[in-house]
């Protein structure tokens, strides 16, 4: 019968556990998770002309403040506040719209990381995960 | 005076009577004349005067002394006598003098000093002094007449003496006549007697045919001839006594009613001893002298001439006692009453004629102050009426202005009550009856200020008219609220008979005073530091009011304040025109969270969130809203 060493084990479970941790942390602390690729909407630079940014995705890192409207078989119409790292360069809330085919439930003070089509002047939801 | 007083005092109350119904205090005649019985100083013509009855009537140039009315001659003329009393300077002359040998007169012609042997003395001494007492001027020749009178009735006595010596001739030759026609016809019985006898014995032969008949015809005849002329000469010796009765009475109450009372003494004196006891009765004027007495079977006497003159003469004397009287205790206008009614009652007694010269002047002051203070309540001019009442007061105490002052202001408020009734009809577009009230208000006091003032407002409004209406309609069309919203009362006062054109200026007065509510709102939320809201009320009412110079000037304090909030409601009211609602909302939103009280952001984002939910077409191919201008393009962000 072979004999572990006791002492591999010692080391070895935490370095495993570390890695796992480091595995699920680090992507959020960097800011990506699943629309890591897109890029960040500019709330200011949709305020000042949508039409430059039409037909374009991006990411938003936002917290819901208020279900403005709800139409069946259309969808909603959310105000989010965007949450940006530097508290300095914070905005207002803009409109998002959450098409009728979302199975999401949306609570006032929610966090989401959303992926957002600029259709016309409209900022659709395609896709968004809870954080 | 006291006609002038109660004349004023009784057109006033007349004036009144219309506005005020109450029921007038003036004469009862209805004209100004008034009964002279003055409230005021009747206290001092009680000592003199029944008031009740006593009183001058300058108005009907009448005098009523003791329940009877004597007349004094046309108004004019009465008043001219009493002014020209005053105005006249002083008789000279011994009054006392004069006033003895009227007396001397009287006593000589009286029962106590007249015997048998005086008769004729007397009645020619008496005669005599008539002369004399002609002699002083305030005698006027009156007792000459009386001594022309009472030549004539002499003379008069001694024609009916001769008549009746006459009569009694006539009387001796009728019984002459009687006894030869008696003669006659006895001849004739004898002659007669003596024929039938010799017939009877046939003795003899009747040779005598003449019977003397013929002859008692003609003595008959002359008899009766007689007889006529006597009662001729008896009715011409009553027609003349009858004559120089009627005369002599007929002088006598001429002096009375002359109101020359001494001279009617001196005449009835002068009538007693001149005529004989059954010519006593007065037959001349007894109608007018028992007027002064209400009794129905009275009959006139001498006496009773001789009691009314006395009367008289002694009402005369405290008439004037009173005048000096009340001047000394400074009561002019009572003494200026109590001196009318004396001058009236007396005006020819000595005591009157010799008042003094600078007593009257002072009352001739008060009367010509008194006749213009009546000549204003004639013209009804009120306004000046105060001071001469004023005036009056100056100079005697004791007149009673108060009363008239109250009338005159109750005239005068009557007046302007029924100049506001003509305002206030006129306005009302009911033009008969502010003529009706205007012409009240005129009528009541012609000179009132207020209603020339009314006047120029009429003509004033009449041109208005012509300008206002059609400025009104330039500044309607021009949609220019707040220039017709200043000139409001001029547009009211001139658009108030046309409905239509009052009820569009009704709306622009109801707009442009919303307005200003909304104005006066924004700067009191802008001075409690709340300028977002205050922002609000300015875009809201800027929505209809842009035009608006006091909403501009307000929005352009308060922009400052609400740059950012201003800008963001623009861009959000300009992307939701050019369609961009989703873009809209965005901008709404951060107003919102600028203001986040401000209801028209409220109601905005919850009108196009609706909207963008409703309209959303994911996926579509919609065509796309266009693009901002090319100055509002911004810098693409830095990724």
């Amino acid at each position: 019968m072979s004999k572990i060493n006791p002492l591999f084990f010692a080391l070895g479970i935490p370095v495993v556990v570390i890695v796992v941790l480091l595995a699920i942390v680090v992507p959020r602390m960097g800011g990506g998770g699943r629309f890591a690729d897109l890029t960040p909407l500019s709330v200011e630079a949709y305020r000042k002309d949508w039409a430059t940014l039409q037909g374009n995705s991006y990411r938003l890192d936002c917290q819901v403040e208020q279900q403005l409207a709800f139409v069946e078989g259309r969808g909603r119409v959310l105000a989010v506040k965007p949450i940006d790292k530097d508290p300095a360069r914070a905005v207002g809330r803009i409109p998002v719209f959450i098409p009728a085919g979302s199975a999401d439930s949306f609570e006032v003070g929610q966090r989401f990381k959303c992926k957002l089509r600029v259709t016309r002047d409209l900022l659709v939801v395609e896709a968004l995960e809870r954080f | 005076m006291r006609s002038l007083l109660l004349g004023v005092l009784g057109w006033y109350a007349l004036v009144a009577q219309g506005f005020a119904q109450a029921p007038p205090p003036g004469p009862a005649s209805g004209g100004t004349a008034g009964n002279y019985s003055s409230s005021t100083v009747e206290g001092g013509a009680d000592r003199i005067f029944d008031v009740n009855t006593d009183s001058v009537d300058l108005e009907n140039g009448t005098m009523q002394w003791k329940g009877t009315t004597m007349n004094l001659g046309n108004t004019r003329t009465v008043r001219a006598r009493f002014e020209r009393y005053l105005a006249a300077p002083t008789d000279n002359g011994d009054i006392k003098r004069y006033v003895q040998i009227l007396d001397q007169i009287q006593l000589l012609l009286s029962p106590q000093s007249l015997t048998q042997a005086n008769y004729a003395r007397n009645q020619q001494e008496a005669f005599n002094l008539l002369f004399k007492a002609a002699e002083f001027e305030f005698d006027a020749g009156n007792s000459l007449t009386i001594a022309s009178q009472v030549q004539k009735a002499w003379r008069m006595n001694k024609e009916y003496q001769m008549l009746e010596i006459s009569a009694n001739q006539l009387e001796a030759l009728r019984k002459t006549q009687e006894s030869v026609i008696i003669n006659r016809a006895d001849m004739i019985e004898m002659a007669n007697d003596e024929r039938s006898q010799a017939s009877g014995g046939k003795a003899k032969v009747v040779t005598k045919t003449q019977t003397g008949t013929t002859e008692l015809g003609l003595r008959v005849k002359d008899e009766a001839r007689t007889q006529a002329q006597i009662l001729a000469k008896g009715t011409q010796m009553t027609a003349l006594g009858l004559k120089a009765k009627i005369e002599f009475q007929s002088q006598m109450v001429a002096f009375l009613m002359a109101r020359r009372y001494r001279h009617a003494l001196v005449t009835s004196a002068f009538y007693r001893v001149v005529f004989n006891g059954g010519s006593q009765d007065v037959v001349v004027g007894a109608k007018e002298v028992k007027e002064f007495f209400p009794v129905s079977d009275f009959v006139p006497t001498l006496e009773s001439i001789d009691m009314l003159s006395r009367e008289a003469i002694k009402d005369v004397g405290k008439g004037m006692q009173t005048v000096d009287d009340l001047v000394k205790q400074g009561e002019l206008f009572g003494a200026f009453e109590r001196l009318q009614e004396t001058f009236f009652l007396g005006e020819f007694e000595p005591v009157v004629m010799l008042y003094p010269q600078e007593k009257k002047r002072e009352m001739m002051g008060l009367w010509k102050d008194l006749r213009e203070l009546q000549r204003l309540g004639d013209e009804r001019d009120l306004a000046n009426v105060e001071s001469y009442v004023n005036k009056v007061r100056g100079r005697a105490r004791d007149f009673p202005g108060a009363g008239i002052m109250s009338k005159v202001n109750n005239a005068m408020n009557a007046s302007n009550m029924s100049l506001l009734s003509a305002k206030a009809a006129a306005l009302a577009g009911e033009n008969a009856k502010a003529e009706a009230a205007l012409e009240r208000a005129t009528k009541i006091w012609p000179q009132n200020p207020a209603v020339k003032e009314f006047a120029n407002q009429v003509v004033s409004r009449q041109d208005t008219l012509a300008q206002k209406i059609p400025e009104f309609d330039r500044l309607l069309e021009e949609s220019k609220w707040r220039d017709i919203y200043n000139k409001k009362l001029e547009f009211a006062l001139a658009l108030a008979q046309d409905k239509e054109r009052s009820e569009k200026l009704r709306k622009v007065v109801n707009r442009v005073g919303e307005l200003d509510a909304n104005i006066q709102k924004a700067a009191m939320l802008a001075s409690q530091n709340n300028p977002y809201l205050a922002w609000d009320v300015i875009v809201e009412a800027y929505k209809t009011e842009s035009d608006d110079l006091v909403l501009a000037k307000t929005r352009s304090d308060i922009a400052p304040l609400v740059a950012a909030y201003a800008r963001l409601i623009g861009q959000a009211e300009r992307l939701e025109k050019d369609g961009a609602e989703a873009a809209a909302l965005a901008a709404w939103l951060s107003a919102q969270d600028l203001n986040p009280a401000s209801p028209a952001c409220g109601a905005a984002v919850k009108r196009l969130a609706r909207s963008v939910a409703e309209s959303a077409v994911v996926g579509s191919a919609a065509p796309a809203p266009a693009p901002p201008a090319a100055e509002d393009v911004p810098v693409p962000p830095a990724r």
